[in-house]
């Protein structure tokens, strides 16, 4: 979709006024088109019933509960309004949201910690790659996956380079985002993620989103 | 009202008299009823009175204010009354007709008042006064229009003084006729009873015992009378010998079913001597109330102590529980004092004090050491549930607080930094020259950000609330710096408990990481219908003490105030094993 005169249009719900209003004005100035703002789940299914924005950006903690609402709602909206790309805002790193958030479908949402905001370009490129329908993991949610101590695992057998883009596919990233942030050839990328899936023993990768849910569940659960 | 000896003498002259006129009052006059008049029969009649003046006089003298002994003399009375029909004269005649029935009517009092005098349900009472008033009017309308010279001079030909109005149809209605109704009075009060009975404590089921027994009997021989009476023949062929059978004396089982009951409940005061013997063995504490109950013959007694803090009373177990500032009609209530402080109360069945008066001061007094002891030791009980309480109440406001300072964080600090740094981030295009210090600038609020967010997850994580034990742990797992192998049951929990448990794992996590150096944990919580048990262990070089400095003793406190237990099993060398154990609340258990 990049290159489209057309901007993306995109929607705010935070019950954070103060941060919500910052984030309009910094992604009007980088060139989004914000159609719409609310404080809580109620107000943004409303927003969503009279316009649908291409990107809906979502804090996971809302009014009345102060608990997950956000959550719960976009598996509402990802079914009422599959148009909807949504990225999910958290305060906390957790990545059982993340999974829960990715795994009816992982195509064309994200989950970002909320600090994560405060680089325009980071947050803009995220919204742009949810809007092509890609997904988005928080770089510290893959950290933290990662990093998790194992007595003994098959992650232990990946070099450098193979644990650099195993992350990078846990983020969402395709094997051209990759081969341009680690400014490598599409080939030597192929090549290694070939090498990383076998030495997991994963079935061959699939379509990227389909990835990201593969390695996400498999750092999680080894 | 006080009982006086002379009194009662008076009363006995009066009994014995009334139940002369009644059963040796007709041998004075010719007989005009074809009722064989037997010597034999009227002395046994005249004892079977005795009985009922026995018990009349038993009563004033338990309870001279009560209404039973007024009651039982008045159904004398009556039955003296019904004797002036021997009296051969036109006046007395008539006086007799208008009074047929009222003995029965009298009777049918007496048993459903019995024991007390006084009717106690409504039932009873409407089924009495209905009787009384049916009575009146249908035999003065009865003796205004009687005329005895009419129809076949049954039982025989006087003269009627009141008679006005003249009407054979409605003197039958109002007199003989009136017989019909009697089966159903029977059936009424044999309904009335059976009420009662079924409502009855045990105390004074053993009371109502000879009544319930013999009234259905004595009203159905009643009942069959006046129906015989009706007629000539019937009465020559059935009420005859109703009257003159051993049938005749059967109701005389309720005045001795009475005094049997009187005898019974004197010689049950020998309890209290075995009472005496037993508590002087020791009874165990919280065992008194049986004792005293069987002492009582009261299987319902309720025993309760003054409260701690003065106010309110508990039970034996040291619970808080109701008593009455009055008696109630269903409870009786008697306040103990020792020294002039309240030592306790007893909640108690009303028939016990009329069964047997002064049984219940008897029995409290030959308790009062047992009592005082039981009071001390239930005050100590209900004190002690009342700090476990409190530390309870202290654990789950320091958990509130810690919740309410996690959301302020969130939702005051860490929103502010945040929209600080995205301000920064604006500045940086326009601001020529002040990139360095913009960057450091964010790099330190980033910094703060993390630590204010690792800051508020510490306090109280949101994932315990908002998934449970199983998924914080788990999320605990990934943050811990050495390899946490947990087994949690998914279920959720109490917040109190999943708080607790939380702490206290993450707490062990720390230490095993920190001190043991350890190179694993396991976590491992079960459930049973004992509560939750939790194990954390560690391979660590073990010899860790929690009575010393470590985190853990606060965690100690904090599940005891939920009745949790923690021990810690640590050799020199041999790894960490913390265990706990955490009672459920009822209505959580699988």
């Amino acid at each position: 979709m990049s290159g489209e005169p057309r901007p993306l249009r995109i929607a705010l719900a935070d019950d954070a006024v103060l941060l919500r209003e910052a984030l309009a004005g910094s992604l009007s100035a980088a060139g989004f088109e914000i159609i719409g703002q609310a404080g809580d789940v109620a107000g943004v299914l409303d927003l969503l019933d009279r316009d649908e924005p291409d990107v809906l950006i979502l804090d996971v903690r809302m009014p009345p509960t102060h608990t997950t609402e956000g959550l719960e709602a976009s598996h509402r909206i990802r079914q009422q309004h599959p148009a909807v790309a949504i990225l999910l805002l958290s305060q906390y790193i957790e990545t059982r949201y993340a999974l829960e958030l990715l795994r009816d479908n992982p195509a064309g949402v994200g989950y970002l910690l909320k600090e994560r905001v405060t680089r325009i370009e980071q947050l803009a490129d995220a919204v742009r790659r949810v809007a092509e329908g890609g997904s988005v993991i928080d770089p510290d949610v893959v950290a933290r996956l990662l990093g998790r101590p194992r007595a003994h695992t098959p992650l232990d057998e990946l070099t450098p380079r193979e644990r650099e883009i195993l992350a990078l596919m846990a983020e969402g990233l395709s094997n051209g985002g990759i081969a341009e942030r680690l400014v490598l050839d599409a080939k030597t990328v192929e090549g290694h993620v070939t090498r990383i899936f076998s030495k997991l023993g994963l079935e061959p990768a699939g379509p990227d989103h389909r990835r990201v849910l593969a390695v996400l569940t498999y750092l999680r659960e080894t | 009202m006080q009982r006086r000896p002379g009194d009662l003498a008076l009363l006995a002259a009066l009994g014995i008299l009334l139940a002369a006129i009644a059963q040796f009052g007709p041998f004075l006059y010719s007989s005009p009823l074809r009722v064989p008049l037997n010597p034999v029969y009227a002395t046994a009649a005249f004892i079977g009175d005795l009985l009922w003046v026995a018990a009349a006089l038993a009563s004033y003298w338990r309870d001279p204010a009560g209404r039973m002994w007024k009651l039982l003399l008045g159904s004398r009375v009556v039955s003296a009354l019904s004797a002036i029909w021997v009296v051969n004269t036109s006046l007395t005649w008539t006086l007799w007709e208008a009074t047929i029935g009222l003995s029965t009517v009298v009777f049918a009092h007496l048993v459903l008042a019995f024991p007390s005098g006084r009717l106690v349900s409504r039932y009873d009472r409407w089924l009495v006064i209905g009787s009384y008033a049916v009575l009146g009017v249908a035999r003065l309308a009865f003796v205004l229009v009687w005329d005895p010279r009419s129809g076949d001079c049954f039982p025989r030909c006087s003269v009627n003084p009141f008679l006005m109005w003249p009407n054979a149809d409605l003197a039958w209605l109002f007199g003989p006729g009136l017989s019909l109704a009697i089966p159903v009075l029977a059936v009424l009060v044999c309904i009335g009873l059976a009420r009662r009975w079924l409502r009855a404590s045990p105390a004074l089921r053993r009371m109502l015992l000879p009544v319930a027994l013999v009234a259905p009997l004595e009203l159905g021989v009643t009942a069959a009378r006046y129906l015989a009476a009706m007629n000539q023949d019937t009465w020559q062929a059935v009420g005859v010998t109703l009257s003159t059978s051993p049938l005749a004396f059967l109701h005389a089982a309720i005045p001795t079913g009475f005094l049997l009951g009187i005898v019974a409940a004197r010689l049950a005061r020998g309890g209290i001597a075995d009472l005496a013997v037993e508590l002087g063995r020791g009874v165990p504490l919280g065992g008194l109330r049986d004792t005293l109950a069987r002492a009582l013959r009261d299987p319902t007694l309720a025993l309760a102590f003054p409260a701690p803090g003065g106010a309110g009373w508990v039970d034996p177990q040291g619970q808080p529980m109701d008593v009455p500032a009055e008696p109630t009609p269903s409870r009786s209530l008697a306040r103990l004092e020792r020294d002039g402080q309240p030592l306790a109360a007893l909640l108690y069945d009303p028939a016990i004090e009329a069964e047997d008066p002064g049984r219940v001061d008897a029995v409290a007094s030959v308790a009062s050491m047992a009592l005082e002891n039981e009071r001390l030791a239930a005050q100590v009980r209900a004190q002690l549930d009342e700090v476990r309480a409190s530390r309870t109440r202290i654990v789950e406001a320091a958990d509130a607080e810690r919740r309410r300072i996690e959301r302020d964080l969130h939702d005051g600090a860490q929103q502010r930094l945040v929209a600080l740094a995205m301000r920064l981030d604006q500045a940086r295009g326009r601001a020529e020259g002040a990139g360095e210090i913009i960057d450091a600038t964010t790099a330190e609020l980033l910094q703060a950000i993390r630590e204010v967010r690792d800051l508020a997850h510490g306090l109280h994580p949101p994932i315990l609330t908002e998934r449970g034990l199983a998924a914080a742990v788990e999320a605990l797992a990934e943050r811990a710096a050495l390899p946490v192998i947990a087994s949690i049951p998914p279920d959720r929990l109490p917040g109190e408990v999943e708080a607790a448990a939380y702490f206290l794992i993450a707490e062990s996590l720390t230490n095993a990481a920190k001190h043991a150096r350890a190179s694993r944990v396991t976590v491992e919580v079960t459930r049973d219908g004992a509560g939750l048990h939790l194990a954390v262990a560690d391979d660590g070089q073990g010899g860790a003490d929690p009575s010393r400095g470590s985190g853990l003793a606060g965690l100690v406190d904090r599940l005891a105030a939920i009745g949790g237990t923690v021990t810690v099993v640590s050799p020199t060398g041999a790894g960490t094993l913390v265990s706990a154990d955490i009672p459920l609340p009822a209505g959580s258990m699988p």
